[in-house]
C-alpha cells in the first residue's frame, strides 16, 4: 500500500520484532527543582547553577556522594556557546565523583527524554551500570549574542594586523550592529513561532477554545492535588525559595481561563482560540534522573520503580505545512507500539507533554480520524482513542511550566513513580506511554513498565 | 574577670560609616596623641536577626566561581560579619588603628551548612593582643548563629597586623626563624585577574575600602596600585578546592605578599586522602608568576 506519509508496520510477520536486550534498565528515582517563571526566583541562576542544585538534590537522596557514575548526560535548549560542558560542569561541582564522564546533548524539547533513552540503551547493552540523565533550561539567563554585523567586525579586527586594517574595519561598524539578538521560539526556516505553528495545527484539527481551557485546568487541578497529597515530596528539592512550580494556578478555573485574551493564531479572526492559559509560559528549571541495571541498584538497596522498555524517535515535514510542527509524536506512538506488539489500550497512564494545550488535543485528535490514520500511517483504521482519565494524571507542563530540555525528566520521574505505585496496590505490572513534542518538527515517545 | 554583657547592636552597621569614623579617629589620635594602652575592650558586639539578600548572594557567588545554590559560601558569611567585626575594631577603647590594618590570616570553622532562608545572630569580639616583628597583631572572632539557638554553625578568626605600632606592656617576639626558600611548583591554575576585581568584589562584599578600589584611591592610602582583596582570593581557592570539602569544613588562609592589580595568579592546589579514598585536606598555595614571590597560602580540611 502508497501512502503519503509515513508507514506503520502492520502487526504481523512483517513487523521487525524488538531486539530483546541484554538485560533491563530501570529508573531508581529522580529529583527536580520547582519549576519557576521566567524573570522568578531563578531569574539570576544560570543552567549550570540550576542543574546541579538538581544534582546535589538527587545525589542527596540516594546517597551518591563520591560515587562514580557510569555516565551523566544532560543539555538545555538555551545554552550560551561557553557552557559547551554544561554538564559537566555541573558534574565537576557536585558531590559526585570527579572521574564521572559526562555529555551534553541538545534536543529541542525532547533532549530530556532522549537523555533517558540514550543512557538506558547503554545500561541495557551493558556499556555502563548507572547513569544519570537529566537536562535544565533558563529563559531568564538566556544567551543574548551580538549581531551578524558586529560578530564579523569582531572576528575580523582579531585577524588584523596592523592599525589601519584595524581602522578600516571599524569604520563598517553602524549603529544597529549595536543592538543584541535576544533567543526567541521562532523556527528559522518559517520565521513563526512555535504558537503560531500550533495555531495553524489547532485550526487544522478543529480544536474548541472550550476542549483546550478544560485540559488546562485538568492540568492545574490535577498538578495542585499531586502536591497536596505529597506526590512530589521525593521528587523534589526547593531551590531558591521555591517548594512548589510557581506557574501552578490551584484556584484558576474555567471562567478564569476563558477571560484571557487569544495570543496565538490571530490572524485567524474568531478561529483563535490559544490564550497565556492554554500555552505553557517561558520557564525556569531543571531535573535529573537516575537510571540503573538491576545489580547495581540491588547492589546499593535502592528502589526500582520502572524499566525503560523502548523509545522511538520521529519527525515532520513542517516547512512548507505538509504536517504541524508539534505533530511528530503522531507517527512515533504508532511506530513504536507496532515493535511493541501493544495498543493504546494497553497503556494505565499516559504522559503527553503538554506545549499548549492544543497540541495534546490535536495529537489525540489524530489518532482518533480514519481518514489521516489510513492516509499519513498507514493503519487500517483509526490508530485509537487514548482515556482520557489516564491522562496526565498528576499535571503536566501547562501547570508544571515546561524549561525546554528538563520536562523529559519530570515526566520520566514522575512516571516511574506512578507506575510502581500502581502495580504495588495491583498486583500487576502496569504500563506507561511518555511523548513529547520538539521544535524542528522533531518527537520522542517512550515506554516505561513497572518494575 | 567579671562576664562582661554584650553590645546588641539594633542592626548591622554600615560599613562605609565605619570607614569614615575610622579616619576621623585616625585624625584625632595623630592630633592628640594616642593613649597608648594595651587593653582591648572586653564587650563583644552583637547583632541579631541578620538576614540575606538572595541577589546579592547569588552574584557573590558568581563573582567567585561557586555555583549558585542555596547554602551559603563560608566567604560569604565572613563578609556578612565583618562590619560587625569591624565594629568592635572602631570602638574609641580600641588600641590600634583600624585604617591600616594588615590582614595577616584568616580562620574559618564551617561547622554546619547555613542556608539562605537561615535567619542568623552573630557576635564579634576582639582577643590576643600580642606582639609581632614588624607591630602589634590581634583577633577578631565572628561567631555565627541561627537566630534564638546557642549553636554556632560558622566561626572566623581575623588576624590583624598594626605595622610599625609598638604598645607598652607588650614584648616584640624574639625574631622567628627565616622561612624556607618558595621554590614554586607546577601550578594546576592560574587567575587572571582585571583590574577591576577589587571593585567586583567590594559590590558583592560591601567592602568599599579604597585601598582595593582603583590606583588612585589606593595610591592616596600610600599603595602603589590597588590591591585585590585577601577574602577574595581566600575564597576563589575554597572555590576551586570544590564540593570535595563537603558541608563541615576549617578553611585557613595566610597571606603573605599583596596581590597588585591587574595581574595573573598562579596556584597549586593539591589534595590528600585517606587510605579509604576519603578526601582528607586540601592545599592550596598562590604566587606570582613573574617574579615567583608567594602571595598566599593556606588549608581545607574535613572537620
Amino acid at each position: 500500500m502508497s501512502i503519503d506519509g509515513q508507514s506503520t508496520p502492520a502487526p504481523d510477520e512483517s513487523v521487525r520484532p524488538a531486539v530483546s536486550a541484554p538485560r533491563r534498565a530501570v529508573i531508581v528515582g529522580g529529583n527536580r527543582i520547582p519549576f519557576a517563571r521566567a524573570g522568578g526566583a531563578y531569574a539570576k541562576s544560570s543552567n549550570q547553577d540550576m542543574l546541579t542544585a538538581a544534582l546535589d538534590g538527587l545525589i542527596a537522596r540516594f546517597g551518591l556522594q563520591d560515587e562514580r557514575i557510569g555516565q551523566v548526560a544532560a543539555g538545555a535548549v538555551l545554552k550560551h556557546s561557553r557552557d559547551f560542558n554544561l554538564t559537566r560542569e555541573a558534574v565537576l561541582g557536585s558531590a559526585l565523583s570527579a572521574e564521572t564522564p559526562v555529555y551534553d546533548l541538545q534536543q529541542a524539547c525532547a533532549t530530556g527524554l532522549e537523555t533517558v533513552v540514550g543512557l538506558a540503551n547503554k545500561i541495557k547493552l551493558g556499556q555502563i551500570d548507572s547513569a544519570i540523565a537529566g537536562g535544565v533550561d533558563s529563559a531568564s539567563d538566556a544567551p543574548v549574542v551580538v549581531s551578524e554585523g558586529l560578530r564579523d567586525i569582531i572576528l575580523d579586527l582579531n585577524r588584523a594586523k596592523s592599525l589601519p586594517q584595524r581602522l578600516q574595519i571599524l569604520s563598517r561598524l553602524r549603529p544597529k550592529d549595536l543592538a543584541p539578538l535576544a533567543p526567541g521560539t521562532a523556527e528559522p526556516r518559517t520565521g513563526l513561532s512555535m504558537g503560531e505553528h500550533q495555531a495553524l495545527t489547532t485550526a487544522q484539527w478543529q480544536i474548541s477554545r472550550e476542549a483546550q481551557d478544560e485540559l488546562a485546568l485538568n492540568s492545574h487541578r490535577n498538578l495542585a492535588a499531586a502536591y497536596d497529597s505529597g506526590f512530589f515530596d521525593d521528587l523534589l528539592t526547593p531551590y531558591r525559595g521555591l517548594t512548589r512550580d510557581a506557574n501552578l494556578r490551584a484556584d484558576t478555573s474555567l471562567e478564569k481561563l476563558a477571560s484571557l485574551k487569544p495570543v496565538f493564531g490571530r490572524n485567524l479572526g474568531a478561529g483563535a482560540t490559544m490564550t497565556a492559559g492554554n500555552s505553557t509560559p517561558l520557564t525556569d528549571g531543571a531535573s535529573t534522573v537516575l537510571l540503573a541495571s538491576d545489580d547495581w541498584a540491588d547492589a546499593r538497596d535502592l528502589p526500582k520503580l520502572a524499566a525503560v522498555v523502548d523509545a522511538e524517535a520521529a519527525a515532520v515535514d513542517f516547512v512548507h505545512g505538509k504536517d504541524g510542527l508539534l505533530m511528530a509524536p503522531v507517527f512515533a506512538v504508532p511506530r513504536l507500539l507496532a515493535r511493541q506488539n501493544l495498543t493504546l489500550g494497553d497503556f494505565d497512564f499516559f504522559e503527553i507533554h503538554e506545549a499548549f494545550a492544543a497540541t495534546v488535543l490535536s495529537t489525540l485528535a489524530a489518532w482518533e480520524d480514519e481518514e489521516f490514520c489510513r492516509t499519513r500511517l498507514g493503519l487500517d483504521g483509526a490508530f485509537g482513542s487514548v482515556d482520557r482519565s489516564r491522562l496526565n494524571v498528576n499535571g503536566s507542563s501547562l501547570a508544571a511550566g515546561h524549561p525546554f530540555a528538563a520536562t523529559g525528566g519530570r515526566i520520566v520521574s514522575s512516571l516511574a513513580k506512578m507506575l510502581h505505585a500502581k502495580a504495588d496496590a495491583e498486583g500487576r505490572p502496569v504500563r506507561g506511554l511518555v511523548s513529547v513534542c520538539a521544535a524542528g518538527g522533531q518527537g520522542v515517545v517512550a515506554i516505561l513498565e513497572s518494575v | 574577670m567579671t562576664l562582661q554583657q554584650p553590645v546588641i547592636l539594633a542592626e548591622m552597621p554600615s560599613l562605609s560609616k565605619l570607614y569614615v569614623n575610622a579616619a576621623a579617629q585616625a585624625a584625632r589620635r595623630r592630633l592628640l596623641g594616642t593613649h597608648d594602652s594595651a587593653d582591648l575592650p572586653a564587650e563583644s558586639h552583637d547583632v541579631r536577626g541578620v538576614t540575606v539578600d538572595v541577589g546579592n548572594l547569588t552574584a557573590y557567588q558568581h563573582l567567585i566561581g561557586e555555583t549558585a545554590s542555596d547554602v551559603l559560601p563560608a566567604g560569604f558569611i565572613h563578609a556578612l560579619a565583618f562590619p560587625l567585626a569591624m565594629s568592635v575594631m572602631n570602638r574609641d577603647d580600641f588600641p590600634l588603628p583600624l585604617l591600616g590594618m594588615i590582614h595577616l590570616r584568616n580562620s574559618v570553622e564551617q561547622r554546619t551548612p547555613l542556608v539562605f532562608t537561615d535567619v542568623l545572630d552573630m557576635t564579634a569580639r576582639v582577643e590576643n593582643l600580642r606582639g609581632h616583628r614588624a607591630g602589634t597583631q590581634v583577633d577578631v572572632v565572628a561567631e555565627v548563629r541561627r537566630a534564638g539557638s546557642a549553636d554556632i554553625h560558622w566561626r572566623g578568626v581575623s588576624t590583624y597586623l598594626a605595622k610599625g605600632l609598638f604598645l607598652p606592656g607588650i614584648d616584640k617576639p624574639t625574631a622567628a626563624a627565616p622561612k624556607p626558600e618558595f621554590t614554586a611548583p607546577a601550578p594546576t591554575a592560574l587567575w587572571h585577574l582585571g583590574v577591576d576585581t577589587g571593585r567586583a568584589y567590594a559590590a558583592v562584599s560591601g567592602d568599599f575600602n579604597p585601598i582595593h578600589l582603583s590606583v588612585l584611591s589606593a595610591k592616596a592610602l600610600g599603595m602603589r596600585r590597588s590591591i585585590a582583596h585577601g577574602m577574595y582570593l581566600a575564597s576563589r581557592a575554597l572555590a576551586d578546592v570544590g564540593p570535595a570539602r563537603g558541608d563541615a569544613f576549617s578553611w585557613d588562609v595566610e597571606f603573605e605578599a599583596p596581590v597588585f592589580l591587574p595581574c595573573r595568579v598562579a596556584l597549586e592546589i593539591s589534595t590528600d586522602q585517606a587510605s579509604s579514598g576519603a578526601w582528607k585536606h586540601s592545599r592550596y598555595v598562590a604566587w606570582n608568576p613573574r617574579s615567583g614571590r608567594r602571595h598566599f597560602h593556606g588549608t581545607v580540611s574535613a572537620l
